[in-house]
């Protein structure tokens, strides 16, 4: 049996789960056809149980108890151990979430089993199913199979497995519920509420196009020409540190060792000198194009297209010919 | 009689106070860990007449008033003599007071004593009125010792001429016999106390500025983490620190409004152990953060006049923490880069491949080679110093010098090093040193300040010694051998123009390695005019960059790297010249900030610049390099 813990938060289902749901089907077909279980915890786990019915799986089992709300590491471990224990899965795949990260590690020590963590897919080697996690910071992949008395358990990647693959079932799964039976007096953790920290407005990280201005902008009132440009290249704008020093730019627009480090498509440098604290954040970048007057500055050695001139010439007849 | 036996107890007393509290301190000493070093003699002792005796560095940055306390230091030497034989004979042991020799002698003294008659008056005039910002809130303690110097000398001197008759004398000697033991009670728990120990901790100061031991992983060091990790020589520096301020006026940090005060550091220790705080964690005795605003410039050290070392404290404090997983996010980022790409920006080394082929550099071979080029983080990623080196190559191609580069490079681990993440240094340093020997490598031309620091003192503490120079050193020699470059106007060009030009002395290559006239004459020889801005030669203001705070671009207050543009800035000259990559990554980033015409130049672009054009240059490629033989 395939045992899947699903994760919600306040009733609502994380969308990893789906992508556990779909990594179990697909080790199902390399294990001989077995049969999925899903479960899924906390203190009231209705919603998120009904949501998951719909998955191609033998059935879904809500785990509810007072003492599974707010998580803990402890109550879930609790929970989690003596479903296992009764139930007696092969695999347990939990999502590599945080929560994750925090308890399933705990699970593995208290149920003595193996655990293999951060899975980005699931092969067959020779018979036995294999997972594949990256090694040395990603510079290779190692095909894992795990040894010894089950329970193996397993943390999938997020975004390994996509989670609209996950095969949706004829009719409904079955919903039946587990006694966990957690004694709240062994749990030690006191979880605070959840925070949020200030997330940035902008993105840059996430951004296929960037227009990024410099030093050679001259004046804050040319910015528009920029800004222009990146609205004819569906693009964000960027700059170097004197232009977010000066208070042009907010400081969340800032590239470089003390900014952000992008990976763009297309970087478009505009009088940008290419200075190496501005370069580091930036190495990611597929294209780089620079618009410079200085034919000795720095950036033509990063750019693979420069144009030696005047960006107050070259950028209007950019945006113009985008327009068209 | 009786007057022999009061003062003998009053010997007792006060000499039982300063025995009783220097005992304390003595113990602190002999508990501290690690060794007090006295290895290459000569240098200490030369040290040690320099700024002991001729009080070097107390005169150099305050002449008036470090003369004022010169007076008072030799006048103190002076009478050693004179108040031991004074005890001895109030002790009834042994009179010479009444010998002819002896009146010579005091007679003698007479200068002294109004030397330092004149030096304690102007000192505590200059405490109490003046109330420089380097001395503190003004300490009344300091102005009843004051008080107590003076009287010593005005009693001498009533004693000497014999202004007092019968009672009166008597009266006169006991108050001078008293004054001193009192002041000798007050020294131990006062900074006065470097009227002790200075001799000594300016003697065990080690001759290298910022010289940081390396840690013995064997046996589990990592770091100061607790007070009682402090090391012998940093629990002495606690002791005998004079709180002059010295460290702290010259501390770019300080200067810029951070929190960061070098002589905060140095009695926040004295406090802590002295309040036996030993298992208190060391960075709790400081204010929140000021370990990482260090930019490890050396001035603090440097300036110090009773030979306190703040550097291996602060890197001392620094690996404590990293060996905690304390160190600041920006700095996790570089460690990173250093592990996985062994630079400091994370680059992949296609780029200094693509460098390297593109400058024509060869690899090393000792046998065709005279000279290791290194070229560290910065000559093989960042593409504005490149531009530098290139300049630096046609210069030694056409002096007929022979280089090559290693295959590969790592960092030398400078910024490991500086920001106490030991591991990660030594396991460059050991892999860097490796590679050396591997090439057959002699000498190491670098045009890295940082890396010439870390390579010519830091790789020596792993038994590994060669001979590493400063481009700008290399070239200033170079040059003067071959007499290129002649004033302009003798140029092909026939270029008259006389540049104006002020230079940044870079840290690591004037203070740290006392190179301060070699770029000057090589800026002299193109025919520059350099204006010196303040802060030069020897003590420059740092730009910033050092001590890992090149990757935290944030800074509390004004950026360093602001004020010291406004320095050069302010000298007038339209150009600034620096012989360090970090320098100029650092004003070049302040120039753009403030967007100004000044331009930021490195001294190999100028000085290539202001050479005879390259056919001009063509009688030099055939000439001899200094100490190599003509190649076939």
């Amino acid at each position: 049996m395939i045992l899947v813990v699903a994760e919600q938060r306040d009733g609502k289902l994380n969308r990893a789960s789906w992508e556990a749901v779909a990594a179990a089907q697909k080790l199902s077909t390399l294990a001989g056809g077995a049969a999925i279980t899903v479960a899924v915890a906390g203190g009231s786990v209705g919603a998120a149980a009904a949501e998951l019915s719909a998955a191609d799986v033998a059935g879904v089992l809500t785990v509810e108890d007072p003492a599974l709300e707010p998580y803990t590491a402890d109550g879930f471990v609790a929970a989690f151990a003596r479903l296992v224990a009764e139930r007696k899965p092969t695999y347990v795949l939990v999502p590599h979430t945080y929560l994750a990260r925090d308890f399933v590690p705990k699970l593995a020590a208290t149920l003595d089993a193996p655990l293999v963590a951060d899975v980005v897919g699931v092969v067959d080697a020779g018979g036995a199913p294999a997972f594949t996690r990256l090694i040395f910071q990603g510079k290779l992949a190692a095909d894992v199979v795990p040894e010894g008395p089950g329970p193996y358990l397993v943390t999938i990647q997020a975004g390994a497995f996509s989670a609209d693959s996950a095969a949706r079932g004829a009719s409904p799964a079955p919903v039946s519920a587990f006694a966990a039976g957690v004694d709240a007096t062994s749990i030690r953790q006191r979880p605070e509420a959840p925070f949020r920290e200030a997330k940035q407005a902008v993105d840059l990280s996430q951004a296929a196009r960037i227009v990024a201005v410099g030093r050679g902008i001259r004046a804050q009132d040319k910015l528009p020409l920029a800004q222009e440009l990146a609205k004819a290249l569906g693009a964000e704008v960027a700059a170097s540190r004197p232009i977010c020093d000066a208070g042009w730019l907010p400081l969340e627009r800032q590239v470089g060792s003390s900014g952000q480090t992008v990976a763009p498509k297309l970087y478009l440098a505009l009088g940008i000198s290419g200075a190496i604290q501005h370069a580091v954040g930036m190495k990611g970048a597929k294209t780089i194009v620079a618009i410079n007057k200085d034919a000795e500055a720095p950036i033509f050695e990063l750019a693979d297209y420069g144009i030696v001139g005047d960006l107050f010439d070259i950028v209007p007849a950019l945006v113009k010919e985008l327009q068209r | 009689m009786v007057s022999a036996l009061i003062l003998a107890l009053c010997i007792a007393a006060f000499g039982g106070l300063f025995v009783a509290q220097v005992a304390t301190r003595l113990r602190l000493v002999r508990r501290a860990p690690g060794r007090l070093e006295t290895g290459d003699g000569a240098a200490r002792s030369a040290r040690f007449l320099r700024e002991v005796v001729f009080q070097s560095k107390v005169i150099a940055e305050k002449p008036l008033v470090g003369l004022a306390h010169a007076f008072v230091f030799w006048g103190f030497v002076a009478f050693a003599g004179y108040s031991a034989a004074q005890f001895l004979a109030g002790l009834r042991i042994v009179d010479v007071t009444h010998t002819a020799a002896f009146a010579f002698y005091a007679r003698a003294l007479v200068p002294f004593a109004l030397a330092v008659l004149v030096g304690i008056v102007g000192l505590v005039v200059r405490r109490v009125a003046v109330r420089p910002e380097a001395l503190g809130p003004l300490s009344w303690e300091s102005v009843l010792i004051g008080a107590f110097i003076a009287t010593l000398m005005i009693t001498f001197l009533r004693e000497v001429f014999r202004l007092d008759e019968g009672l009166a004398a008597s009266v006169n000697w006991w108050i001078h016999a008293l004054v001193l033991l009192v002041f000798l009670a007050l020294i131990p728990n006062s900074k006065h106390f470097h009227l002790v120990l200075s001799p000594v901790t300016v003697f065990l100061k080690s001759p290298t500025l910022g010289d940081v031991r390396n840690l013995d992983f064997e046996r589990e060091e990592v770091g100061l983490e607790t007070v009682a990790h402090l090391e012998k020589k940093q629990v002495l520096d606690a002791f005998t620190c004079v709180e002059c301020g010295r460290c702290q006026m010259n501390c770019p940090a300080y200067a810029t409004g951070k929190r960061l005060n070098p002589k905060s550091l140095i009695l926040q220790n004295e406090v802590a152990l002295l309040a036996g705080k030993l298992d208190s964690k060391l960075v709790e005795q400081y204010d929140a953060g000021v370990l990482w605003q260090c930019t490890t410039c050396g001035a603090c050290e440097q300036q110090c006049p009773v030979g306190v070392e703040h550097l291996p404290l602060v890197i001392g404090a620094r690996r404590g923490m990293v060996s905690n997983g304390e160190a600041p996010a920006a700095l996790g980022a570089m460690y990173n880069h250093l592990e996985r790409r062994g630079n400091i920006w994370g680059l992949t080394s296609d780029v200094r491949q693509k460098f390297v082929a593109s400058a024509g550099l060869e690899t090393f071979d000792a046998s065709r080679h005279e000279y290791l080029m290194w070229l560290g983080c910065a000559g093989s990623y960042d593409a504005d110093f490149q531009k530098a080196l290139r300049s630096l190559f046609s210069i030694l191609r056409a002096g007929g010098v022979t280089f090559g580069v290693l295959a590969r490079e790592r960092c030398t681990g400078d910024a490991a090093k500086r920001t106490g993440n030991e591991y990660l240094f030594q396991e460059l340093a050991t892999a860097n040193i490796a590679d050396f020997e591997a090439a057959g490598v002699t000498q190491i031309l670098t045009a890295c300040p940082h890396c010439l620091k870390t390579i010519g003192d830091d790789y020596r503490k792993f038994g590994f010694s060669v001979e590493v120079q400063h481009t700008a050193v290399f070239l200033s020699n170079l040059l003067e051998t071959h007499g290129a470059g002649r004033p302009p106007a003798a140029t092909a060009e026939g270029r008259a123009d006389r540049a104006t030009v002020t230079l940044h002395d870079p840290c690591y290559l004037s203070r740290y390695a006392g190179h301060v006239n070699e770029p000057r004459a090589l800026l002299g020889r193109v025919g520059a005019v350099v204006r010196e801005p303040e802060r030069l030669g020897r003590n420059p203001f740092c730009c910033g960059a050092g001590g890992g705070l090149l990757f935290e671009e944030r800074e509390e207050g004004t950026r360093i790297s602001q004020r010291r543009f406004e320095q050069l800035q302010a000298t007038g000259a339209g150009t600034i010249v620096t012989a360090c990559p970090f320098c100029a990554i650092m004003l070049k980033g302040a120039q753009a900030s403030a967007n100004a015409a000044t331009e930021v130049v490195d001294l190999m672009t100028f000085v290539d610049g202001r050479m005879p054009s390259a056919s001009a240059r063509a009688p030099l490629s055939g000439a001899q390099a200094p100490g190599e033989q003509p190649g076939p």
